[in-house]
């Protein structure tokens, strides 16, 4: 079930992105798909982040008719390192999705860039320097209402699958 | 109490087997699998980069699935237009009144400049019979393509967006794009070229692509030629570079495609006469060679909804 719904937000998510929401210059470097995965890698762990990063990043190369695998790549990897914080520390504390949102976004810039100039694309570095304040408040500001809805289709997990996360030696 | 409790005997109290959870066991095994997971993951993405970037063997399965997702950014679109249309009133409303008095001004001032016009185009079309001059390719001699723009530029380097048309109607590689409003012909301002075309959607490049260049001239002087080009920061400027310091360029002439120049095998894509901007200002310092002459684009780049992509004529 969770699957079916993650799906469905991320595909949502993902037309907004392509069609709606980067029609305004000002929501171009906010990325709803990228709070949207945050929210659910951190709710459901690092296998399911990774999972639903990659066919998301999948959909929007596609959407966009760009190199197939560089937003793979990306949302795969800030989907899975982001289940692995919500699996062992964060998934209870209430700036984690925040923390979680600015680190990536921040990461996710600065990969794409890496990417594009090591594929021998432009890679206008100073642009993106630009763009990152704007994009970490916009990303910030979407990721209250985001993560809000997300928390309500994927509930936290019950207290007993949590105590089982960490084992203790000694 | 033995040394190797378990987490669980300490806060529960209690040693009693859990059912396996659903949520992030933390056990070799599951340590193991996850790794598995989003090795094999990274893995296939590094392929489909190689794949995708090295040769268009999954051009078409991405052209598929362009196409699939087509209806549903459309429909994504036509739900949002409505908000989005009542945003552009209320912003429409902000601007109104200035707005109103300024194309009052401007409409009194091309009426006049239409009269002269009118007057000129008469005697260039008499002329050109009289001369049998063949010019440069001008828009009048292209198919046009009317479409609409499916995907945005996304995040703060690309600057190209997708369009509804592809190799069925006629795009090709290289096929020069402009935006249905005003300019000559009823074409519009250029915004770019089609960089990859799939069956039923095209990829444009946008002019303020850091690797777009136009070969251009100013609409008043044509002994004006330059290239024009993104400026150094925001998309909103381009800039005319590589103009020499005579003719001195004015605020406000308009800056339009050059076409090709002279009769060389490398003929610009660019047909004559497309509107590129308006200058917005001009410098020069006796140490430079060019003057610097910065462009207003008629085009907002941000908003486009529509465009026109030009093609050789059919037969």
């Amino acid at each position: 079930m969770d699957v079916l719904k993650a799906a469905l937000v991320l595909f949502v998510a993902a037309l907004l992105q392509l069609s709606v929401l980067t029609e305004y210059r000002l929501f171009r470097t906010a990325s709803i798909v990228l709070v949207a995965l945050l929210s659910i890698a951190l709710l459901r762990g690092s296998i399911f982040g990774a999972v639903a990063g990659f066919v998301t990043g999948l959909l929007l190369d596609t959407g966009t008719l760009g190199t197939l695998g560089i937003t793979s790549l990306l949302l795969t990897l800030g989907g899975f390192w982001i289940g692995r914080y919500g699996e062992t520390t964060a998934r209870d504390r209430f700036h984690a999705p925040y923390v979680s949102v600015a680190v990536v976004t921040a990461l996710y810039l600065f990969g794409q860039l890496m990417l594009q100039f090591m594929l021998g694309e432009p890679a206008p570095a100073g642009l993106v320097a630009h763009g990152v304040p704007g994009a970490l408040l916009l990303n910030l500001i979407l990721t209250l209402p985001v993560y809000a809805l997300i928390r309500r289709l994927f509930p936290p997990l019950e207290l007993g699958d949590r105590i089982r996360e960490v084992r203790l030696l000694g | 109490m033995p040394r190797n409790r378990t987490v669980r005997l300490a806060v529960l109290g209690s040693s009693v087997q859990r059912a396996a959870p659903s949520g992030f066991p933390s056990s070799r095994s599951s340590a193991l699998k996850r790794r598995i997971v989003v090795g094999l993951l990274v893995l296939a993405s590094l392929v489909l980069i190689t794949v995708s970037f090295r040769s268009s063997a999954l051009d078409g399965v991405q052209g598929t699935g362009a196409t699939v997702l087509r209806p549903f950014e459309v429909a994504a679109d036509r739900i949002a237009r409505p908000f989005a249309d009542t945003i552009g009133w209320f912003r429409g409303l902000v601007d109104a009144k200035n707005d109103n008095k300024k194309l009052r001004a401007q409409n009194e001032a091309l009426r006049r400049q239409l009269i002269l016009d009118e007057g000129a185009i008469h005697q260039n079309v008499e002329l050109t019979k009289a001369l049998n001059y063949k010019g440069p390719p001008s828009v009048a001699g292209f198919d046009k393509v009317r479409t609409s723009v499916v995907a945005n530029p996304q995040g703060a380097i690309e600057e190209n967006l997708v369009i509804d048309a592809g190799s069925s109607d006629g795009v090709r590689v290289g096929s020069v794009v402009v935006e249905p409003i005003g300019g000559p012909d009823g074409s519009g301002a250029l915004i770019g070229t089609v960089d990859r075309v799939f069956s039923h959607e095209a990829r444009v490049t946008l002019l303020t692509d850091s690797e777009s260049a136009v070969t251009a001239t100013d609409i008043t002087n044509p002994q004006v030629i330059g290239s024009v080009q993104r400026g150094g920061g925001s998309s909103d400027v381009l800039v005319l570079d590589r103009v020499p310091k005579r003719p001195v360029v004015r605020i406000g002439d308009t800056i339009v495609t050059a076409g090709s120049l002279g009769a060389g095998p490398l003929k610009s894509k660019y047909p004559r006469g497309i509107p590129i901007g308006t200058v917005s200002s001009r410098s020069s310092t006796d140490a430079d060679l060019f003057q610097n002459i910065q462009l207003k684009p008629l085009v907002d780049f941000s908003s486009i909804q529509s465009v026109i992509v030009l093609v050789p004529k059919a037969g």
